[in-house]
């Protein structure tokens, strides 16, 4: 009998976990239940609230005419500085469009886990919730295309936020992002200006295949690459790791010695490991560049440790996503595709984007 | 007294339980998520959840013959990423038609399962040890095959592999169905089977009674690379491309499915229908804690709350009963 008590106990406490977890979004539901008919003003006679959840015709933003606008957020992953900052600031937009009844809910951050299968088998869950918008920032180019077709497939307006998948310009709404190229042009040129007289840079690589790596590769080719003062010592792959760019620049070092003059970064991560290792070697005459703006190297170029960091705007790519959602809400056209601009982040600018 | 037992007292239902007592703990959780989310029992979404599951499904049946034996196959997740890879390279750029590609494939997946039977048997390797090292060594050489790029495989043929459906049903489904048919009768009909459990149960007293312990144990690990390749094909049709990156820690939910499903780590206890339970309740937590808005951060606690809730359920549930 105690036994059964027991296992009646433990069977409670398990829903009631499930239960507890899920209450406290729960609880923001009801009241952003009430605002919604607001949001379909346009449409002519707008039906009861009753007969809402029945209506079949889509009335305002509401694509699957379910009564209710529901967007979805499938992130890359919720781990990464800089998607742990983008995810951050599209919850705090999303969060108040439903307080101002724009939509009726969102689904939570989805967390993709950097895992292209797991984006797909997500989209499904997305369709099924039933959303009417999805934003998606694609672990993969190729992998992830399916989790963007077969929601575009079932109606659901797309936004891909960040990187493009393969057939985003056909199947997707919107795309919201930036031009990785640009970003290695910005590292480039910062580098020929601040060294004029050339010598040689070594370039810390991200994952190899990546589109990110791939672009900002590019870009740092087309500028310092091409010019004849500078000699790349190596493209040497990081994977984006911190300590793996600390170790390069030692190999480097040793190798180059005073005639090592820059260190290219795909992203500032490795760039402020780079510098931080460079100057505690006495070498703070390196330059040392990457590319995202993460807190960290932020901090350091306010205190004057790191000359510059390039700041990939994640806030204002997930912001311009939503914005495409809001105009198509409201009837707008929405632009295709959206670039939000790089900024170089150098002393004189820091404060701006400082938390 | 004795001559009227309550029906929960019978041997038939202790057995019952004892076996599939997690089935209780699956039916509490659709329940309360569709009393909050009444989408989540609706046709489409049931559907959404099964074919979700059959990759991690067919995985896990695998993983459960090597647990059985004692063992554990870390090595499935690397196994996806090289029949993805080697489908790339027999269809893309040999052009190969999709069945010989298929079957070479699995062939490869069929041949590291049987390398890692016999590293494991023939030596006796701590299993773990055996697959984690060839789990490194199998992705290296998926990453050397692809050069660490991916390519697109997304020709409509090969994508019906996963998206295709006969009278509605997705065919990842119908895959999972038969092959948990083939597994339910080899684990609990053949002499095979037997002998997975006395390998597994005392292996000593399998000796003794005549088991051949190295080709047990071989077979199974065997069986989980050939699971394990069916699984990356599906997978790769599900996503449309061949590359190396993918299946990281994919072993970690089969493990849990097993788990769940009263697989014991001490060996020589496993049911097939419960490994099924145990995938369908990894699903059922993902896509329920999706509908019910869990934030992300909370989703892998809760995960890990539900499996040892469920876990020690059953235990209480069963104490008796096993």
């Amino acid at each position: 009998m105690k036994k059964r008590m027991l296992a009646t106990i433990m069977t409670a406490a398990m829903v009631l976990s499930l239960v507890g977890c899920g209450a406290a979004k729960e609880a923001a539901a009801p009241a952003a239940d009430a605002p919604a008919p607001a949001a379909t003003e346009e449409a002519a006679p707008a039906p009861a609230e009753e007969a809402a959840e029945a209506a079949v015709e889509a009335v305002g933003g509401d694509v699957n005419g379910d009564g209710k606008i529901i967007v979805g957020y499938i992130s890359k992953n919720t781990v990464d500085v800089f998607h742990a900052t983008l995810n951050g600031a599209a919850e705090e937009r999303l969060n108040s469009l439903v307080a101002d009844g724009t939509i009726t809910e969102w689904t939570g951050i989805l967390d993709g886990n950097t895992d292209a299968a797991k984006q797909c088998d997500l989209a499904q869950d997305c369709i099924n919730y039933p959303c009417d918008y999805v934003i998606i920032l694609p672990a993969e180019s190729t992998a992830s295309d399916p989790a963007v077709t077969s929601m575009a497939d079932a109606g659901i307006g797309v936004i891909v936020v960040n990187s493009a998948t393969d057939s985003t310009d056909s199947a997707a709404m919107a795309f919201a992002g930036s031009d990785d190229v640009y970003a290695g042009e910005l590292m480039g040129n910062y580098v020929m200006e601040n060294v004029p007289d050339g010598g040689v840079f070594v370039h810390c690589q991200g994952v190899i295949g990546n589109s990110a790596q791939i672009q900002r590769g590019e870009g740092m080719n087309n500028t310092i690459g091409a010019n004849s003062s500078w000699t790349n010592a190596a493209d040497v792959p990081c994977d984006w790791d911190a300590s793996k760019a600390v170790n390069t620049v030692d190999d480097y070092l040793a190798q180059y010695g005073d005639d090592l003059k820059a260190v290219i970064c795909d992203n500032d991560d490795m760039s402020s490991a780079a510098q931080t290792e460079c100057n505690a070697k006495g070498r703070t005459d390196i330059v040392c560049i990457g590319v995202d703006g993460n807190q960290g190297p932020l901090q350091m170029v306010k205190e004057g440790t790191l000359g510059a960091t390039v700041l990939q705007d994640g806030a204002g790519q997930v912001n311009a996503g939503i914005d495409a959602i809001v105009a198509a809400i409201k009837g707008e056209t929405v632009e295709k595709s959206i670039m939000v601009p790089f900024v170089l982040v150098t002393s004189d600018n820091v404060d701006q984007f400082l938390n | 007294m004795e001559a009227k037992k309550k029906f929960y007292q019978t041997d038939a239902f202790r057995m019952f339980m004892g076996k599939y007592g997690i089935g209780v703990v699956l039916v509490f959780m659709i329940v309360a998520i569709a009393i909050m989310k009444p989408r989540f029992i609706y046709p489409s979404n049931i559907l959404n959840v099964l074919t979700q599951i059959s990759v991690n499904c067919l995985i896990a049946y695998g993983m459960c013959l090597c647990i059985t034996t004692g063992g554990i196959d870390l090595a499935v997740g690397s196994q996806l990423a090289l029949v993805s890879v080697l489908l790339g390279q027999f269809i893309v750029l040999r052009e190969m038609s999709l069945f010989p590609a298929i079957i070479l494939s699995l062939a490869a997946a069929t041949l590291f399962g049987f390398i890692n039977g016999v590293l494991v048997a023939k030596f006796d390797m701590a299993a773990f040890v055996v697959t984690i090292a060839t789990q490194l060594i199998i992705r290296s050489i998926a990453q050397i095959i692809s050069d660490g790029k991916g390519m697109s495989l997304a020709t409509p043929e090969f994508k019906a592999i996963y998206s295709g459906t006969l009278v509605g049903i997705p065919y990842p489904i119908i895959y999972m169905i038969l092959i948990s048919i083939v597994m339910y009768i080899l684990m609990h009909w053949t002499k095979f089977g037997r002998y997975v459990f006395a390998v597994g149960g005392n292996v000593n007293a399998a000796i003794a009674s005549g088991v051949n312990v190295f080709w047990t144990k071989t077979l199974c690990y065997t069986i989980s690379g050939l699971l394990a390749g069916i699984a990356g094909v599906i997978f790769t049709s599900k996503t449309g491309s061949a590359q190396s990156n993918v299946g990281l820690a994919y072993e970690t939910d089969a493990v849990a499915a097993c788990v769940l499903g009263g697989t014991s780590f001490a060996g020589g206890i496993s049911t097939a229908p419960g490994v099924l339970l145990g995938a369908i309740i990894i699903g059922c937590i993902y896509n329920g804690m999706n509908f019910l808005n869990i934030g992300s951060y909370y989703q892998y606690m809760t995960k890990g709350v539900i499996i040892i809730f469920a876990v020690l359920l059953d235990m209480v549930i069963n104490k008796k009963n096993r």
